[in-house]
């Protein structure tokens, strides 16, 4: 198991530079450079700041130096935020994106895992089929669509009741989590609830779940020691698609709900063409999301003995 | 019929009356069991054996509450365990009689253990649930029946989870599982049709081994009569959803009253090297249960049938003690009919002329 994890440290690893240089190389393919927004400026300022920028060296020179300082961890300075370093961005601003995504993958998997069985032990009756209908919606529709139809429901109704039940837009304190990480936590939600009721549905039908009858347990005892168990195991694998879903998702709910997250600065980044910055977050994101699957990876091992022990 | 008249107060263990179980489906009502009537004595095992799709599985998993119904549907029948009914519920008085009183195996041990739990674990579970059991204490009995499933390393198997296990191990624990709150009846779907033929033995003297022990009584449903000849004292032989002949063990391989029996018998392959032959399979195939036949069903498939076969259905027909044929070759019109039967396989799709043409027993073919 220890080895394993290790393995996979280091699949996550190479992972993590592929990503590193597909970014920088794609940067470097964009007609333009962080320099040509900028209003009139005169050749030699040009020149003056694509030395300090290291602009001028060739671009194999420049992904070495890029390359070496990603090694100690130096994601470089902004371009367009004046001196102010990547990592401070990330170590100011990740923590809201990341309470902003886990908040949504703990609803979207509790929510995924709840639905999904009652529509199963429903099945084809009035729970399932509106709860099925609601799983449609939750998949079609886009996250920014709910976003707005949520911020526009909560202004009636904080109008109609007089005081504000829950903030519109905003971030600080814990009830201004609950809705966008509601919102962004929707559409996976739906994909978790449709795969948890063919999960389960196929576990009511198996073999062992008629020997547990056979056994004459309680039907509760059924539910949650035999069935539950075994129809979340799919859920469990599609957690860290659900987690990257989720991260790319914030970069809309963040900018609708005000929320100083950092999606929003990798946004306002990909806009100014801020070669570190977009850089910067897109191999955070990425090593952050490498992580979070070698970490599901791991904990399906843990809940599944034929992985466990193999 | 003549029945057994001795007086006794005790019901028999088990008994099942008329029982009769339809499924719905898009296509019209599958008829899986029409009117199946047995019963089980203590310490006895009954046989089921039968083609394929005759309506084994059913008939033991209605009993047993495991039906899905719907589609499923008990048209008609009783079920008693001790005189006390146990169809249509799974409780007696407000204890589940499953686990504790009847114990089931199924096929397919592979698929039939829960994948995440240790086998111990699963073995421990109707302990706790019946009997009130601690978890610990219950862990510590799974142990003990493991061992006398003669799992060898019993402690640490009993950690282990299913796919740590062989078939033939599983199956083991499986029994284990069953016999844990020593029930008084053990039903075996095909216990060992998904194992090697070389584990087969050890499952079925386990089974044979435990019965003596406890005085288990065993329904063992099979289609292989070299099984049947190994364990049973009872026999029902099923055909389309009934119960076509219904005798001791020797009775069934050596006064068979049914042809449909004759015909098993003569499809059964033989490990003895002296009477090597080849299999003759019956032929045809088995009526359609969505709409099964007036008279006899096996009518079709019969090298027999007479003409009244077609249109009525033959009563169980008494023939000897605890022995029935539900064939008109034993009306009392039919001369020679029993002999006719027995005459088996070499002459089985031959057929043999009637004595009395005109009678509603003359042969129907030509
Ligand atoms: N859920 C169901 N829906 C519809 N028909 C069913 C269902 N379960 C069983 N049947 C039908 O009932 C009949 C009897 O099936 P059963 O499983 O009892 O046969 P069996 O004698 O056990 O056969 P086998 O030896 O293959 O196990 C079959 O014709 C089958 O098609
Ligand atoms: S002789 Fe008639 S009643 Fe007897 S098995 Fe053949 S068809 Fe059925
Ligand atoms: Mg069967």
């Amino acid at each position: 198991m220890l080895l394993y994890a290790l393995k996979r440290l280091i699949q996550g690893l190479i992972t993590v530079w592929f990503i590193a240089t597909a970014t920088f190389l794609a940067m470097h393919a964009v007609p333009g450079d962080p320099l040509s927004g900028a209003k009139a400026m005169t050749p030699e300022i040009r020149k003056n700041l694509e030395a300090k920028y290291g602009l001028d060296k060739p671009v194999s020179q420049q992904y070495l130096i890029y390359m070496g300082n990603l090694a100690h961890g130096d994601l470089g300075i902004s371009f367009t935020q004046k001196n102010r370093e990547v990592n401070d961005i990330i170590r100011e601003h990740f923590p809201v994106s990341a309470t902003l995504g886990i908040m949504a993958v703990v609803f979207a998997g509790l929510g995924g895992t709840l639905f999904g069985a009652l529509t199963a032990l429903y099945r084809n009756k009035w729970p399932d089929t509106v709860i099925m209908i609601a799983v449609i919606l939750g998949i079609s529709v886009p996250s920014f669509v709910f976003a707005a139809f949520a911020q526009l429901a909560m202004v009636k109704i904080n109008g109609a009741i007089g005081f504000s039940l829950l903030p519109v837009a905003g971030w600080g304190s814990v009830s201004h989590i609950i809705m966008p990480s509601l919102v962004l936590g929707l559409g996976t939600m739906a994909y978790l609830t449709r795969l948890m009721r063919s999960s389960m549905l196929e576990i009511i039908s198996s073999d062992y779940i008629r020997t547990a009858n056979a056994k004459g347990l309680p039907p509760t005892r059924i539910f949650m020691k035999h069935e539950m168990r075994n129809a979340v195991m799919p859920v469990v694998t599609v957690l860290g698609p659900a987690i990257a879903a989720i991260t790319t998702g914030s970069f809309v709910v963040e900018l609708v709900f005000a929320i100083p997250g950092l999606g929003r600065y990798f946004v306002q980044a990909v806009q100014q063409l801020d070669y570190t910055v977009i850089m910067g977050t897109t191999v955070f994101f990425g090593a952050f999301l490498v992580l979070m699957v070698i970490l599901v990876d791991l904990l399906y091992g843990f809940i599944d003995p034929r992985v466990r022990v193999s | 019929m003549t029945q057994n008249t001795s007086v006794t107060d005790e019901p028999p263990l088990l008994e099942v009356k008329d029982l009769k179980v339809e499924f719905d489906t898009y296509g019209g009502s599958v008829q899986a069991v029409r009117g199946v009537s047995f019963s089980v004595e203590e310490g006895k095992t009954l046989a089921i054996v039968g083609e394929s799709g005759c309506g084994k599985s059913v008939t033991v998993q209605t009993l047993m509450g495991l039906v899905p119904m719907p589609p499923g549907r008990l048209k008609s029948g009783t079920a008693t365990l001790r005189g006390r009914n146990i169809l249509g519920t799974s409780q007696i008085d407000g204890q589940d009689f499953r686990g504790s009183e009847i114990g089931m195996i199924f096929q397919d041990p592979m698929t039939s253990l829960n994948p995440t739990m240790t086998i111990g674990r699963q073995i421990a579970e109707p302990l706790e649930v019946h009997r009130g059991w601690s978890h610990k204490k219950a862990f510590s009995r799974a142990i003990e029946l493991l061992e006398m499933a003669r799992i060898p390393e019993a402690e640490q198997r009993a950690k282990q989870y299913p796919f740590e296990f062989s078939g033939g191990m599983l199956q083991r624990a499986m029994i284990a599982m069953a016999i844990a709150c020593e029930p008084a009846i053990l039903i075996a779907d095909e216990p060992t049709t998904a194992l090697d033929v070389t584990i087969q033995a050890q499952v079925l003297d386990l089974m044979g081994d435990l019965q003596q022990d406890h005085g288990t009584a065993i329904i063992l449903i099979t289609h292989d009569l070299g099984v049947v000849a190994r364990m049973a004292d009872e026999v029902a032989v099923m055909y389309a959803g009934q119960i076509v002949e219904r005798g001791s063990v020797d009775d069934i391989f050596y006064r068979s009253a049914h042809p449909y029996t004759v015909g098993l018998r003569a499809a059964m392959p033989s490990n003895d090297p002296s009477a090597r032959r080849s299999l003759i399979p019956i032929e045809g195939s088995p009526p359609d249960l969505f709409s099964p036949p007036t008279g006899c069903a096996y009518a079709a498939r019969c090298p027999y049938a007479m003409k009244i076969c077609s249109t009525s259905e033959p009563p169980p027909f008494v023939v000897g003690q605890d022995h029935f044929g539900k064939c008109w070759l034993h009306h009392e019109e039919v001369a020679g009919g029993w002999e006719k039967i027995l005459s088996g396989a070499p002459t089985l799709l031959t057929g043999a002329k009637m004595a009395r043409a005109s009678s509603p027993l003359a042969e129907n073919k030509s």
